[in-house]
């Protein structure tokens, strides 16, 4: 019984990280018809930045913010410059483009701050809150990860539903040219869609250096965790992408709390597998044929 | 006023339009008329900057558009309504409208602009909250017209309007057209195939043929003439 709650509730905080790289992964792939496999580099890429800015005696907080706020211009900065001129082209090309970048990053950062792992602070105690005389393992800091991501789902989700920039977004996501036609300018809303892509994921990078060993290194798993999560969730919905996290956190945590460990990844790729056979749309998605 | 001189676009090989010159007027439906592939959605596709091309120019009260975004030109208060396929299916009835008053619209007058477009299109009203996918295919036709024209538009160009609509809707529709140019002293350029349908509304015919204008007259004059009927129209 205890190790089911610990599993439970450890599975739960997983896929709430698995959804924040999943949301990233929906909201470019929706706008844009591309699956970033940039997103897991670029999160590592600012997360070592906020490890910059944390060894040069900037408090947690501001460190958090910024590293927000730098993947946020970051994935803009990426749109306008390596996606913007492959434009109107094959779809391949603009993920080939991604995988490229994702070796640059990680090449760029293994020689600025070294390949070799090391600690991450978190933002919270990371030791199991006790229940009774019991502690599980479900820590504060865990706590805040399940916080943090149903509220960046919870804005990203009202920005979609209830604004008019969100309106746009959405019309210049599912039919680009129609909507040019009504005056929205589609471009721009491509480089929010990045640019909010990548905050995401720098809050995803946060969130995962504490709980992994950090190397530039440490995000390929989760990129792998991620996109199974995206999946799940159809890639085109923000709530798709949460469900699809919790779905894969669940899974593995049991998976891996059951038969071991190492199988984790397997039984991520089993439950890609198991979805795409039975729902190939996802489990939130429409009959509609996407572009991936 | 739209002023069209000496357009030619070309799609590799193939010559889409050859020097198409033209003027729509305000306050007039100018129609379009010709075969299937003589030019004319890839006419409107030019003007609303769709497709580019550096041959001939177009201007609009003066500003020219060749060489503008699409955005930029439906920002002018072009309102180019695309043939079928015009709706996203994701969005409400109400959402496409919204989206609609976006760009021209200020945010205080946006929801009356809404209710009046409304107020044309009943059937629209009743279906207000459902997705764009589980429209009929008139319905459909009717919230992309509804959606040009509360954008308040100066100019409007539609591409078959009457495609897929029941014989009663089409009437309705083009008396609605030619009710808002006349009204509101707005240009239309009314591209057909339905050239009887077309002619009974328009003031002005432009026929036409392999990407060249080779008729430009008032509607009644090529109704009359049974040859050019039957030579480019058809009927």
């Amino acid at each position: 019984m205890r190790l089911f709650v610990n599993v439970l509730l450890s599975g739960v905080a997983q896929g709430m990280v698995f959804a924040a790289i999943a949301l990233g992964l929906v909201l470019i792939s929706r706008a844009t018809g591309v699956i970033n496999f940039a997103q897991g580099a670029m999160a590592m890429f600012t997360t070592f930045l906020a490890y910059t800015l944390l060894e040069h005696g900037i408090g947690y907080w501001p460190a958090f913010v910024a590293t927000l706020a730098i993947g946020f211009v970051f994935g803009g900065l990426v749109e306008r410059t390596l996606m913007r001129p492959l434009q109107g082209k094959s779809p391949l090309n603009a993920v080939i483009v991604t995988i490229g970048l994702l070796v640059v990053l990680e090449g760029l950062a293994g020689s600025i701050w070294g390949n070799t792992s090391r600690g991450f602070p978190a933002a919270f105690s990371q030791q199991g809150l006790a229940i009774g005389t019991t502690r599980v393992a479900f820590s504060t800091f865990d706590v805040f990860t399940v916080g943090a991501v149903v509220v960046l789902v919870a804005a990203i989700v009202a920005l979609f539903r209830w604004t008019n920039l969100g309106l746009r977004m959405r019309a210049g996501a599912f039919a680009p040219e129609v909507a040019r036609l009504l005056g929205v300018r589609v471009g721009r809303l491509f480089t929010l869609g990045w640019a909010l892509a990548c905050a995401a994921g720098s809050l995803a990078g946060l969130l995962v250096a504490p709980v992994s060993s950090f190397s530039p290194y440490y995000m390929d798993l989760y990129l792998i965790y991620g996109f199974v999560a995206a999946v799940l969730g159809g890639l085109v919905s923000p709530v798709g992408a949460l469900v699809g996290g919790l779905v894969t956190g669940l899974a593995t945590a049991f998976v891996g709390g059951y038969l071991g460990s190492n199988l984790e990844p397997m039984a991520a790729l089993v439950l890609l597998l198991i979805v795409l056979m039975a729902r190939p749309q996802g489990l939130f998605g429409t009959a509609i044929a996407r572009r991936v | 006023m739209l002023q069209v001189d000496g357009l030619s676009v070309r799609y590799g090989p193939v010559q889409a339009l050859r020097g198409v010159s033209f003027t729509a007027e305000d306050g007039v439906i100018t129609t379009v008329l010709g075969a299937n592939g003589a030019g004319k959605t890839t006419l409107l596709r030019t003007l609303s900057g769709l497709v580019r091309t550096h041959e001939g120019t177009a201007t609009f009260d003066g500003e020219p558009l060749i060489g503008k975004d699409p955005e930029t030109i439906a920002r002018m208060g072009i309102a180019h309504v695309p043939e079928g396929r015009g709706v996203i299916a994701e969005l409400t009835v109400d959402e496409h409208l919204r989206l609609g008053t976006l760009s021209r619209v200020p945010r205080s007058e946006r929801r009356t602009a809404i209710e009046d477009v409304y107020g044309l299109f009943p059937p629209l009203e009743s279906r207000r909250h459902r997705h764009a996918a589980t429209l009929s295919g008139g319905e459909r036709q009717m919230l992309v017209i509804a959606r040009a024209l509360v954008s308040r538009p100066r100019l409007l160009l539609l591409d078959e309007p009457s495609l897929g609509l029941a014989p009663i809707v089409t009437a309705q529709t083009m008396a609605t057209i030619r009710q808002l140019t006349s009204r509101e002293g707005i240009g239309a350029v009314l591209v057909e195939q339905n050239a009887r349908s077309a002619l009974s509304v328009a003031d002005w015919a432009v026929v036409l043929n392999l990407g060249q204008v080779v008729l430009a007259d008032r509607p009644e004059r090529l109704t009359a003439d049974a040859d050019l009927r039957h030579h480019y129209l058809g009927f």
